[in-house]
């Protein structure tokens, strides 16, 4: 097992060092220069101002030295927000961001596990018929379009929640709903498909055989089991959340770092650039990385280098 | 399973019950706190404030702030330019090259009194290229700037003195007719030197810490920050002027956003208006806009396409644009019909008040942008024989925003149609992608935009000097250029020499097409009834001390 976690943090960093490594050499692609006045400079000053920074240096060296940088903890100082260092951004901005992620996910979770479940209970019954039309909203409508009908209807038309901006909890809740109908709806569909299956098991047969009742069968048996494959989509579908907010968090004024990952890319704020995507891409192998482990845990035959299967 | 027939039941009321305590916990702020308070103001912007250090801020956002919380020698109010802590706008000696300024006793927020000192330090600091300000150029005419920031003298050998606590002199390498008007602008407060070397890399990235001299003092902002807050500054020398108490910003990016706040009451004012929002409410009675000193025109790359170096092609793609339909049908009343490069009231005859555009030779010249596709294709068929064109096929460069798309179609539309031979493909490409096209000289016809960096009109006709770094299109003539040069160097303290020179450079790159003018930007906003007091200055900021709510 040891050998087996081992492994998997190696290919976490390897996996971490390719994708800055991609990042990097795909930014310095971009056309322009991350000077706000770059129009108006002199060439005489953009060449001081290169020299200043660095950027007059063969991007090979610039490369090596900001992986030197990142291997001592320093994503650098962000361009856009004049010398203030990236890691700070981050820690400034996170907050908004996960306390997001986390309700949706968490509400886009109950919520699909109940929706699949019932859909599979009463499956070809007009209830699953409906469980099936929300799945299918959920997973076609962007959170975006979501976000802005939520916005007008429930914050402008009927006033329940406010239209945008971050003041408490309350400010929460229609970015939440945006942003929760995707892992609802694709938690429903999951939970529905793996249910059904469940249901049909011969274990559930004898369960009934030996008298339980049907609550007794759903809750200890068909749900339970239901349940394991969830983990898996669980996972990665929160880092995604976070990372496709951006634009909820746009609509709705929210002062997360989605945002600031937006202004970025369009400031070509290199070092912010950089250390967002290092940072989103340390959450998700993450992520990958524990989902992986507990599967190992709890399959010993998912272990790599057992018989060569995976 | 009738157990889960009731399990549905009981789960669809949990729902119902979660959502409705949902509802009930939130107490939707449909109106900031204080909205409706005589003293407070809600207001949109359209980005953060980036940094609040005048030497290092690059932006008109942050500009806005420093204007809000800070005071140099001059201000704005309007279009007046007034002394702000100098006792008087100062007239200058020695050839206009020479400026002795007399100060008020000020003070800055934590009481240290404002003196020559902090103009002379924040100066300094500006033109030293340890602090790599994106600015630094803005001083130059200033006595040894250039070679300052070239790093071949010492920043203490900038042209300026404290010739006492409260006395300043200014020494210019040459005269600058605009100084003053450069004086009011941010680049140019002063710095409280202590507070400035304690807070060493971090001044100007949180108002922790840090002091104020203007109408308000910015307070719980760091960068990044999406809300910030002004307030009323006591120790402003002109505090009593100061009607507003408070000002709260809120950074919206999307413009429906930005509705739905202003007509749920959150704002008072919703501003940087664009595209379909500004089309929306373009017939408002509370929608206003105010001209900025900035101007969106056509570059024609006549390196790359020498054919577009014939006027006569040039002029009869000018006459092919209605800018009237162009400014209120496309870009939604968001810009006005631009004749000429340098835009409207931003700059005024010395001896008659009358503005640049309005001058009997610019009026006169409006003929070379007067809609008239007739005449547009008569020139085009002379100026296609002249050359031995048959056709020309040319790529339209533009942004790739949605009011600078439809910009594009429309122009490709008019051309096309009015214009035989000429076959236009239009390329949308990112701001900076455009940018390093426009420099690099990749492109046939591209949109390009000049935001004024001090209301001159030399700040907008220098650009379309032979081998100036902004003449992307590489038009060129010597007559245009002496006239700039006499404008900027022999005829500096003479006003009406060099207003004419200016009027007939205006007049040759006019009538050449040098640059084909399109529009020139306005800031639309939507403002509650009972506010007053917004009036854009020449620098395109605001002066938040003198609005007030009835």
């Amino acid at each position: 097992m040891t050998k087996y976690i081992l492994k998997r943090i190696f290919y976490l960093f390897l996996t971490l060092l390719i994708i800055a490594s991609i990042t990097f050499f795909m930014m310095k692609g971009l056309p322009g220069t991350p000077y706000t006045n770059q129009a108006k400079m002199s060439p005489d000053q953009l060449k001081m101002m290169n020299h200043k920074y660095g950027f007059d240096k063969p991007l090979y060296v610039q490369y090596f030295i900001y992986l030197g940088n990142l291997l001592h903890g320093d994503l650098g100082t962000s361009f856009q927000f004049n010398n203030q260092p990236v890691t700070q951004l981050i820690g400034d901005h996170i907050g908004p961001s996960i306390q997001l992620g986390l309700q949706a996910m968490v509400l886009g979770t109950i919520l699909g596990i109940i929706l699949g479940s019932i859909a599979a209970i009463r499956k070809n019954t007009w209830v699953d018929a409906l469980a099936t039309i929300v799945s299918i909203l959920g997973l076609s409508i962007p959170s975006f379009v979501l976000a802005i009908l939520l916005q007008y209807y429930l914050g402008y038309k009927l006033q329940l929640f406010p239209v945008a901006l971050w003041h408490g909890f309350s400010s929460s809740v229609l970015p939440t709903l945006a942003l929760a109908a995707f892992p609802l709806a694709s938690i429903a569909r999951y939970m529905r498909t793996e249910m059904v299956d469940v249901l049909h098991s011969d274990y559930i047969e004898l369960a009934k055989a030996k008298g339980d009742t049907s609550r007794q069968v759903i809750i200890k048996h068909a749900l339970r089991n239901s349940l394991i494959p969830i983990i898996t989509v669980v996972g990665p579908m929160a880092v995604s959340i976070m990372t496709g907010s951006m634009v909820v968090e746009s609509i709705f004024s929210i002062p997360g770092i989605g945002n600031q990952f937006v202004q970025s890319i369009l400031t070509n704020d290199y070092p912010t650039i950089m250390g967002l995507t290092i940072f989103y891409s340390v959450l998700m192998v993450s992520i990958i990385l524990i989902v992986d482990i507990l599967y190992g845990i709890i399959d010993p035959r998912i272990r790599l280098g057992k018989g060569g299967k995976a | 399973m009738d157990f889960f027939r009731h399990r549905n039941l009981i789960s669809v009321a949990l729902i119902g019950a979660a959502a409705l305590t949902l509802t009930g916990l939130a107490r939707p702020v449909h109106a900031a706190d204080d909205s409706g308070s005589k003293t407070t103001l809600s207001i949109s912007a359209k980005a953060p404030v980036n940094t609040m250090d005048s030497s290092l801020n690059t932006d008109a956002y942050g500009a806005q702030s420093l204007n809000n919380t800070m005071e140099g020698l001059y201000r704005f109010t309007g279009q007046k330019l007034k002394p702000a802590i100098a006792k008087q706008i100062a007239a200058p000696t020695n050839d206009g090259k020479r400026y002795t300024i007399d100060l008020k006793k000020t003070k800055w927020s934590n009481g240290d009194p404002v003196t020559a000192h902090d103009f002379v330090y924040a100066w300094q600091r500006m033109v030293d290229p340890k602090t790599a300000s994106q600015y630094a150029y803005i001083y130059s005419g200033i006595k040894n700037a250039d070679a300052i920031a070239a790093g071949k003298k010492k920043p203490s050998e900038l042209g300026i003195k404290a010739l006492g606590p409260y006395k300043l002199q200014i020494d210019l390498d040459h005269p600058i007719p605009f100084f003053d008007t450069l004086m009011s602008s941010s680049q140019f407060y002063p710095l409280n030197q202590k507070v400035v070397e304690k807070l060493g890399d971090q001044y100007g990235l949180s108002s922790k810490g840090m002091v104020f001299n203007g109408p308000y003092k910015l307070k719980n902002w760091k960068v990044g920050d999406t809300e910030w807050t002004d307030v009323k500054n006591d120790s402003y020398w002109n505090a009593k002027h100061v009607q507003l108490h408070k000002i709260k910003y809120y950074y919206i990016a999307d413009p429906n956003t930005g509705l739905n706040l202003y007509d749920t009451n959150v704002l008072d004012r919703y501003q940087d208006l664009s595209g379909d929002t500004a089309r929306q409410l373009a017939n408002s009675k509370q929608f206003k806009t105010d001209p900025s000193n900035s101007t969106s025109y056509l570059e024609l790359n006549q390196k790359k396409i020498p054919a577009l170096k014939n006027a006569k092609l040039r002029q009869a793609m000018a006459l092919t644009i209605n800018r009237n339909d162009l400014s209120n049908i496309i870009l939604g009343k968001t810009g006005l019909p631009a004749h000429s490069l340098v835009p409207s009231k931003m700059s005024k005859n010395p001896e008659t008040g009358q503005d640049f555009t309005n001058d009997p030779q610019a009026v006169a010249d409006r003929k070379y942008t007067a809609y008239n596709p007739t005449k547009a294709k008569k020139l085009w068929q002379e100026g296609m024989k002249e050359t031995g064109q048959k056709e020309l096929k040319l790529t339209f460069t533009a942004d790739n925003l949605d009011t600078t798309k439809k910009m594009a179609e429309y122009i490709q539309n008019n051309m096309e149609n009015d214009l035989p031979g000429l076959k236009l493909t239009i390329s949308t490409v990112p701001f900076k992608t455009r940018l390093q096209r426009q420099t690099s000289g990749e492109f046939d016809m591209v949109t390009s935009a000049w935001n004024a960096d001090y209301p001159d009109p030399t700040n907008f006709l220098d650009l379309m000097t032979t081998g100036n770094s902004q003449n992307n299109g590489k038009w060129s003539n010597k007559a245009f250029d002496q006239q700039e040069k006499a404008a900027t160097t022999t005829n500096a303290n003479d006003p009406m020499a060099r207003w004419q020179n200016m009027q007939t450079a205006q007049h040759i790159l006019t009538q050449q097409q040098g640059i084909i003018p399109l529009y020139q930007y306005s800031t639309a906003s939507v403002t509650k009834p009972g506010i007053h007091g917004f009036q854009v200055t020449p620098t395109g900021q605001y002066d938040m001390g003198a609005i007030y709510k009835k």
